[in-house]
């Protein structure tokens, strides 16, 4: 085919180059466009803000201005200013004023002329000295050197006098204008300091805007705001990674205040006080506690983590509370000092503990939990075995409200369970029954025994830990489950025999128990036993032990216990050695969808969350006819589980460095204790923390009848008197029914115990002893005088060791006799001050503002340390023999002593 | 008139009058002229209680001089009931306050049982039993205290500034109890041993009465006032 040749020089491209060019110039544009506006959108919420920020500004400097004008001594000021000016412009002040400061100018010549020849000559002088010495280093006669020397030294100090006077002239010049100028100077300074408001606001426009014009004002150029939090992440080959946020390029106002009610992002951080000054993020960073994808500015869900495979997307609603954890090993403690922020994850690792899930899963930091349910080694002589496979099959049925959770057997497995569990538990159970005999005394039929036991367990304080009847409630673990059990129906349970010996020593039966003493008598032990044995139902069950001894049955059920990981929670016998049997959730925050199995289930959206909250919720749902699951039910609400999901979030595995953390020997002190007194529900009775005291809604009539708030312990208490107390408790409050039980505390508890309370009252050194050469037989003196009958009458109430008061106990107040080893010294005046404000409602009334005036000369404060001088030294015989010959108890009656007081 | 059996009613009055500080009606006082006046008598339905005698158990030299019998429910031959308080409720002008009653505490008894003090005025506190008293107030709208009131002191001044019932107790004698009774306006009285009362100098109208009792609890009554006239109220009250 023969195509027409044209000329390639007469060939037109012009429509290709502009097509390209036009190409060209379009990819520039847009290049550009991408660049500097697409991919930073960062910058559109900067300039809104700087807007913004202007505009609030603007609008505060207008209010300053106007609250300037109305105030009437900045415009005096104003006018005291101006005529001070008006004085020395013009006449003859103005022409004096002018001669001065042209004098000053030439004083100030001379002075700087005499200080430069003074200069010179020094240089000089420094030379000689150098010329000297050499001469006598060469052993050269230096006799030339030393004249030359003393002429300079000479000139020197001439020198000196003329500088010195040349400079007393300028300064008298100086002060001469300084008086004249002092009204102005004055006026000057005093308006700065009115404007010190205006000015600051004024200067903080800089920040926000560009004023190139006269009316015209620009956004400040964006700038990305970066912060680099060094050594807070680890690489994977475990090298130091520095943390990078840019958060507050969009975020700019999120560390301002005044920017409460703005919408996102240019609202100021909720809680300002709480949350950003105690974590700056130019010291944490941002997503140390909320995550996202901190480097990250292209978008909104890119920089938030949103994307695939991002494994740490912002957390929003309760789990941002998840991080708190990271750095706050205390949660429980910041969770209930501050009430607004950290109740979720609060709750939720309290739960987490509470429940036993520690019995299946490890997770770091919390292996070292307390099994929680009783041991099973003797239980052969405890339990009814027909009631232990109904327990073991459904124990929800029994008691709504118990921990121990639903395993979904049936009742052949129950039974299983329950044939391998007398088994083991016989010969133990045996020889415990052997050395345990049948009590005597108790009469469930006899009505006034079995009265006496419902008033005992009230009074007691049992009801503090148990319920009685199912509609009793006592300490709660969640929304609904109880920490210790009802017992409605315990008597359907267990017998007389074994109650009657439990109640009496707990650890004697099982060595681990939270179940205290409460050093009960043999009369007390029967009655309630005889109580507790009316609390049941008609049902009546069979005696199975025989069939239950098919060792068949017992080795299906020896298969079912090691399989479902009874020994989590229980001590078995000869499971001791056995491991969790679930999964370690010390990373499971961090886990993929890809790593979440979630069966055949079609109807749960596949996410972290709700596959989590699924599997707390219905534990069996994602079992498949291959793949089995083994979690029992713990039957929790709604919100108890959203609750233990945030507590798994903040379990990712990961480590802050220590110096970014709020940990301290404190801190420690406090997570120790507060798991004894959580695993030995001391917030049964006592408010500690401002929680708990979960029997006080029984004493509403009269609160002083309820167990002491533990409020400030710490700070009140003697530290070595506290642990003698916890081994050993002794009544302190003699009106009270309730009874402080023996928890026979190890040694590392009873001292762990004590430095929780100590860490609480943020003491870091908790020894405060009384210092009594500190004191005099004067004050002392004064003091007992200050609580005899004719002023206070401190012992109409108090009782002073065997000194008892008159009534009743129930109108008694602490023996007095024990403050010296009890109380910290300090405590003691501060509780005389205004015992209402360390313990509100206390019976102690308040004695001051209100002392005596013939006391000390009326002085209240030495009357509240005499007095407290006074108890500290109570039953002391002469305590100051060794240091003075007398007591100086001498005197009749108070005015006699008073008056030979000198202070 | 037969009136207080029925629980509910007691409960929403209960209701209204806690709310009594909060609502804290303004308060006119004048002169009343030609002004009425509401009286009658409270009595027990059923048959009287007998008086408990009071054991002191403490400090008998002062408290055991004579005996003291219980005053949470007094109720005379008549039937009448000791100690109730009856008030306007819903009154916003009228008579100058009277004079604030005093409280005295007198062997180891609050004299009055029921003292009734204005909004706002000091109260009164005497204590010449020689003995060292506390007073334990109970209360909500006003701060609560513990006050130790010695020997020495014999007199002291306790402000109310917003109407409630308060309990006051001395934790060192536990059979004292007492009520100190705060109201923003002078139209409350307390009823005498025959359970009788009277309001006078009311302004003609209608008006809401609250009958209140430190055990039988409270209820109200309408009364309607005549320019002049005498209003009378027979409330009866029960064991609830």
């Amino acid at each position: 085919m023969a195509r027409r040749e044209v000329d390639d020089e007469k060939k037109s491209y012009s429509g290709v180059f502009l097509f390209a060019v036009g190409l060209l110039l379009i990819g520039s544009v847009w290049s550009v466009w991408d660049d500097a506006i697409s991919r930073r959108p960062w910058k559109k919420y900067q300039a809104e803000f700087s807007m913004l920020a202007y505009n609030q500004t603007m609008a505060e400097i207008q209010a300053e201005e106007e609250r300037l004008t109305a105030d009437s001594s900045y415009q005096e000021t104003m006018a005291a200013l101006e005529s001070a000016q008006t004085d020395i412009a013009g006449g003859e002040g103005g022409q004096h004023l002018a001669t001065l400061q042209t004098e000053l100018a030439a004083a100030e010549m001379r002075t700087s002329d005499a200080e430069n020849a003074l200069r010179i000559v020094r240089s000089e002088i420094e030379a000689a000295w150098y010329e000297y010495d050499h001469a006598i280093q060469l052993e050269h006669s230096t006799k030339d050197e030393k004249s030359y020397l003393d002429a300079l030294l000479a000139e020197a100090d001439a020198r000196e006098k003329v500088f010195l006077a040349e400079q007393s002239e300028r300064d008298r010049i100086e002060n001469e204008i300084n008086e004249i100028n002092a009204r102005v100077i004055e006026a000057q300074d005093s308006l700065r300091k009115m404007h010190q408001q205006k000015d600051f606001l004024t200067q903080r426009l800089d920040n926000y805007v560009m004023q190139p014009l006269p009316g015209l004002v620009l956004p400040a150029i964006p700038a990305i705001t970066q912060v680099v939090v060094p050594e807070f992440d680890r690489s994977n080959f475990d090298t130091p990674l520095a943390r990078v946020d840019r958060c507050q390029s969009c975020h700019v106002g999120i560390d301002k205040r005044g920017f409460e009610d703005q919408p996102n992002p240019h609202k100021t951080h909720p809680q300002y006080d709480l949350l950003m000054a105690n974590h700056p993020p130019e010291s944490f960073g941002c997503t140390s506690c909320h995550n996202g994808q901190g480097v990250a500015t292209s978008s909104v869900d890119i920089a938030h983590g949103y994307v695939q495979f991002w494994e740490h997307p912002l957390l929003l609603g309760p789990k941002m509370e998840a991080n708190c954890l990271s750095c706050h090993t205390d949660m429980q403690t910041v969770a209930t000092r501050n009430t607004t922020v950290g109740q979720h994850i609060a709750r939720g690792e309290k739960l987490f503990m509470q429940l036993g899930c520690t019995g299946c899963h490890l997770v770091e930091g919390y292996g070292e939990a307390k099994k929680i349910g009783p041991h099973l080694r003797r239980v052969a002589a405890k339990s009814d075995p027909a009631w232990m496979v109904e327990w073991v099959t459904n124990p929800h049925e029994f008691r709504p409200h118990t921990r121990m959770p639903h395993f979904f057997f049936t009742e052949d497995q129950g039974r299983a369970v329950t044939a391998y569990l007398m088994k083991v538990s016989m010969e133990e159970g045996q020889a415990w029954l052997e050395s345990h005999p049948e009590p005597e005394g108790i009469d469930s039929t006899n009505a006034e025994l079995v009265q006496k036991g419902g008033q005992l367990v009230n009074s007691l304080g049992c009801r503090a830990c148990h319920g009685f009847s199912s509609e009793q409630t006592a300490t709660m673990v969640g929304q609904n489950k109880n920490h210790a059990p009802n017992l409605a129906r315990v008597a359907e349970k267990t017998n007389a025999r074994w109650l009657y010996h439990w109640i009496k020593n707990p650890r004697d039966y099982s060595p681990d128990t939270a179940m205290p003493d409460l050093r009960l008598s043999d009369e007390e032990a029967q009655a309630i036993v005889s109580y507790l044995l009316t609390l049941k139902t008609e049902i009546e069950r069979p005696d199975i032990r025989a069939e239950l001894e098919d060792p068949d049955l017992v080795l299906e059920g020896e298969g079912l216990v090691r399989k479902y990981g009874c020994h989590g929670c229980h001590d078995i016998p000869g499971m001791e050695r056995e491991a969790r049997i679930g999964v370690e959730l010390t990373s499971f925050g961090e886990k993929s969808l890809e790593e979440l199995f979630f069966g055949n289930r079609t109807d749960v959206p596949h996410t972290w969350e709700d596959w989590t909250y699924e599997k707390v919720n219905a534990p069996r749902g994602y079992a498949t006819e291959r793949i089995e699951q083994l979690m029992p039910g713990f039957n929790l609400s709604d919100e108890d589980i959203l609750s233990v999901r945030v507590f798994l979030k903040s379990q990712t595995g990961h480590h802050v460095p220590e110096q970014f953390t709020a940990h301290s020997d404190l801190t420690d002190a406090i997570v120790k204790g507060q798991r004894l007194v959580q695993y030995y529900n001391c917030t049964g009775c006592h408010v500690i923390e401002g929680g708990g005291g979960d029997i006080r809604p029984l004493y509403l009539d009269n609160p002083s009848f309820a167990p002491p708030i533990l409020t400030g312990q710490g700070k009140k208490v003697q530290p070595d008197w506290f642990y003698g107390f916890l081994k050993q408790p002794i009544p302190i409050r003699p009106w009270l029914e309730l009874r402080m039980p023996t928890f026979h505390f190890a040694n590392d508890e009873a001292s762990s115990i004590v430095d929780y309370f100590n860490a609480l009252s943020k003491l870091d050194i908790p020894y405060n002893y009384f210092d009594r050469s500190r004191t005099s037989p004067e004050m002392v003196h004064a003091g007992e005088v200050l609580m005899s009958e004719d002023y206070f009458a401190c012992f109409s109430c108090h009782q002073q060791g065997d000194r008892k008061p008159e009534g009743p106990p129930a109108g008694w107040a602490p023996d007095l006799a024990l403050a010296k080893e009890r109380l910290n010294p300090e405590w003691v005046v501060e509780w005389i001050q205004d015992p209402q404000a360390l313990m509100p409602g206390t019976n102690m009334p308040t004695f001051y503002p209100g002392g005596p005036d013939d006391i000390l000369a009326g002085d209240e404060d030495k009357q509240i340390v005499a007095m407290r001088d006074y108890i500290m030294l109570l039953g002391i015989d002469d305590p100051f023999a060794s240091t003075n010959g007398s007591s100086g108890t001498e005197a009749d009656t108070a005015s006699e002593a008073i008056d030979e007081f000198q202070f | 008139m037969r009136m207080m059996n029925s629980k509910t009613v007691l409960s929403l009055v209960v209701g209204a009058s806690l709310s009594l500080s909060s609502v804290a009606l303004g308060y006119d006082a004048g002169a009343v002229s030609n002004g009425g006046s509401i009286s009658g008598t409270i009595t027990f339905a059923g048959d009287a209680p007998e008086a408990k005698p009071i054991e002191a158990t403490k400090d008998a030299k002062v408290c055991a001089q004579t005996q003291k019998y219980d005053e949470s429910l007094v109720v005379g031959e008549s039937k009448g009931i000791k100690n109730a308080v009856v008030s306007i409720s819903n009154i916003s002008n009228g008579k100058d306050f009277g004079e604030a009653m005093v409280l005295d505490q007198k062997e180891c008894v609050y004299t009055p049982h029921i003292v009734l003090t204005p909004a706002g005025s000091e109260l009164e506190i005497l204590n010449n039993d020689g003995i060292l008293h506390n007073i334990h107030t109970y209360s909500e709208a006003n701060p609560a205290f513990n006050q130790a009131q010695p020997k020495f002191k014999k007199k002291l001044k306790k402000k109310f500034d917003n109407p409630e019932y308060v309990k006051v107790t001395c934790d060192a004698h536990n059979w004292m109890t007492g009520w100190i009774v705060v109201m923003d306006h002078p139209y409350y009285a307390v009823t005498d041993g025959e359970g009788k009362f009277s309001l006078g100098d009311v302004p003609a109208g209608e008006y809401e009465v609250k009958i209140w009792h430190e055990t039988l609890g409270e209820t109200m009554q309408k009364v309607t006032v005549e320019a002049g006239g005498d209003a009378s109220l027979a409330v009866e009250l029960s064991q609830s």
